[in-house]
């Protein structure tokens, strides 16, 4: 049931909620995830397809390294797309971050159906593969998790991670504290962009076809959700939402027309059934032997005999 | 080219007033509870389909029920009024099961914006599972407006009757709601509960009718500009809904949110804007919405005509 193309899209889909977490770790709802997705995704589809010193070849292979290089283009120009227009967005509360942040995301899927040269509403297509099969992407699209999780788990114990709690917290308190607020909340939201501008080159090689509606509002909504009803406590909690909710319609197909349904009915309830998510830090300390507990939970339990 | 230029204005006021109608039915869910209901699109998408059915159509060969059809066709008018209320009766539904529960549990409010957006995931693929993905028409001439003409000249320019229709009924809707809130005692109890709905229940005013009041009418707004553009252009498929609760998003945000005139003023500002988008660019119409909202967003992040809150310590 689960082939090794629905296991790349899982990771593709837990890679776009982490992406949706690092912002949200700040206290910033930013749903501009699939708009640097969707940028990288095109970046890599221009570059694969229209420079030959990449090196894809006439019977549509690809090297390697040139995907990493195109990987590390894409998070670079989400990354310095969020640093331009973070600034300026970063400066709006709550939901008008929200709204700011959606109306991004459309802004640039207009953009790519109709600038000149990315193909309209066909997309570009014929995207050279570096990998004969769906399972060479398994090693890319984990690794790239691998990082980006490593990252978030370190970020709990450094100051910039630390700085983005005391936010999410209380802004105005981590303010009278002295924490550059605008800078933190950047530098989130920079992180955030590089990680879904990486992911998006990566999946425009994988899905072989990249146009306009890769970067959606329900794209928006979708990669929330993975967050909401993974947990947003933890960086475990969107992996795993983005995992499970990424599969689901998939392993609904045998109940037909009905699947979709059923896929709102998951996303209308699972906040009523578990309002904190699958993955909760509460969770986490029960299965502690694992390892898997933050640096702060041990901190907290040291202080007190 | 008077004419034309009249014709413009009038298309752009006549999606303008659509605009205004989605952005109310936020407002008005947004001034009682502090939640977008992101089941907006798809609460338009239902009242076109209920325009449809109620005036007489049959459901094609993808539907659950290819040919089926209600017995007879309503006139226009009465069709758009009776789906506009059972728009209304769905977001009730909404609220029932995707915000009630999470105001029971005391929850974090932007899980409201998750569970409605499911629910509106529901009932869109609801209605793709009955009426099957295709498009539906809807039938033209004196027959489908009640005798009326199917398009008037006006100084000089040839109008059609739908663009006019179109604009006069939201705007008639917006002032009905408007006068309403603003003068009956009924809207006063609901702007009270959108003030301070605590202090509204001590007045003895019961805060959780008002609620669903503002609910019902949400999505009658929503159902009433699904029908309008049902019948103006066409049904092109369950998800033509999303499209514009996306632009009423940017309208009630324009405005400012929980603005009732900010709505209207938003509404009116975003259909002109993008219908004086020459025909060549016109691709990037849709984007014209999201452009305008992030830069007043940016020089008034409160909207146009938003409150200024003070942030208390």
């Amino acid at each position: 049931m689960i082939d090794n193309g629905l296991l790349v899209q899982m990771l593709i889909g837990a890679l776009l909620g982490l992406s949706v977490y690092l912002p949200l770790a700040a206290g910033q709802l930013s749903l501009a995830t699939p708009a640097f997705y969707a940028v990288g995704g095109t970046l890599a589809a221009l570059l694969s397809t229209r420079w030959s010193a990449l090196g894809a070849t006439a019977d549509g292979g690809f090297p390697v390294p040139s995907l990493l290089l195109e990987m590390a283009l894409g998070g670079l120009l989400a990354g310095l797309l969020a640093l331009l227009v973070g600034r300026l967005v970063l400066r709006l509360q709550g939901i008008y971050l929200a709204i700011a942040t959606i109306a991004l995301v459309e802004i640039v899927r207009v953009a790519i159906l109709n600038l000149p040269f990315t193909g309209g509403a066909v997309g570009i297509f014929a995207i050279p593969q570096p990998f004969a099969t769906a399972a060479g992407y398994l090693l890319p699209a984990l690794a790239l998790l691998a990082v980006a999780g490593w990252l978030c788990q370190r970020l709990e114990r450094m100051p910039l991670g630390r700085a983005m709690a005391a936010i999410r917290d209380d802004e105005l308190a981590a303010r009278c504290m002295g924490i550059d607020t605008t800078r933190v909340k950047l530098s989130a939201f920079v992180l955030s962009a590089v990680l879904a501008g990486s992911t998006g080159a990566l999946a425009a090689h994988f899905l072989n076809t990249w146009n306009a509606r890769q970067g959606s509002f329900d794209a928006s909504i979708t990669t929330l959700a993975f967050v909401i009803l993974g947990g947003s406590r933890t960086w475990l909690g969107p992996v795993v939402g983005g995992l499970l909710l990424t599969a689901l319609p998939e392993l609904l197909r045998p109940v037909g027309d009905v699947r979709l349904v059923l896929f709102g009915l998951v996303i209308l309830l699972g906040p009523v059934l578990a309002p904190q998510g699958l993955i909760t830090p509460a969770l986490l300390e029960r299965l502690g032997g694992w390892g898997l507990r933050s640096a702060t939970d041990r901190k907290t339990e040291e202080a007190q005999p | 080219m008077i004419e034309t230029l009249l014709q413009t204005l009038l298309n752009g006021a006549a999606s303008g007033g659509v605009y205004a109608l989605v952005a109310l039915g936020y407002t008005l869910v947004f001034s009682v509870l502090g939640v977008i209901n992101f089941a907006q699109g798809a609460l338009f998408s239902v009242g076109g389909y209920l325009t449809f059915l109620l005036m007489g159509g049959r459901i094609g060969v993808n539907g659950a029920l290819p040919g089926w059809g209600l017995p007879g066709g309503l006139p226009f008018w009465l069709a758009l009024l009776l789906a506009a209320a059972g728009s209304g009766l769905v977001g009730l539904l909404v609220e029932r099961v995707a915000f009630a529960p999470l105001r029971r549990r005391n929850a974090e409010p932007l899980l409201a914006l998750i569970t409605s957006l499911g629910a509106g995931v529901v009932l869109v693929n609801l209605l793709q599972l009955l009426m099957g993905a295709e498009g539906y028409a809807f039938p033209h001439g004196s027959d489908a407006l009640g005798g009326l003409p199917d398009a008037l000249v006006i100084a000089g320019a040839r109008i059609r009757t739908i663009q006019l229709l179109l604009l006069l009924i939201s705007a008639a809707a917006v002032l009905a709601l408007s006068l309403w809130l603003e003068r009956s005692r009924g809207g006063r109890a609901l702007r009270a509960v959108a003030e301070d709905a605590t202090t509204a229940q001590l007045l003895g005013i019961h805060s959780e009718a008002m609620v669903r009041l503002a609910f019902f009418l949400s999505g009658a707004l929503a159902g009433l500009g699904g029908g309008l553009i049902g019948v103006s252009v066409s049904l092109p498929g369950p998800y033509f809904g999303i499209g514009y609760g996306l632009k009423g998003l940017a309208v009630l945000v324009l405005g400012g949110l929980g603005s009732v005139p900010g709505a209207i003023a938003g509404g009116l500002l975003m259909g002109l804007a993008e219908a004086l988008v020459p025909s060549e660019a016109s691709g990037w119409r849709d984007a014209l919405a999201f452009a305008i909202l992030f830069v007043v967003l940016l020089l008034r992040p409160r909207g146009l005509l938003g409150r200024r809150t003070v942030e208390k310590v």
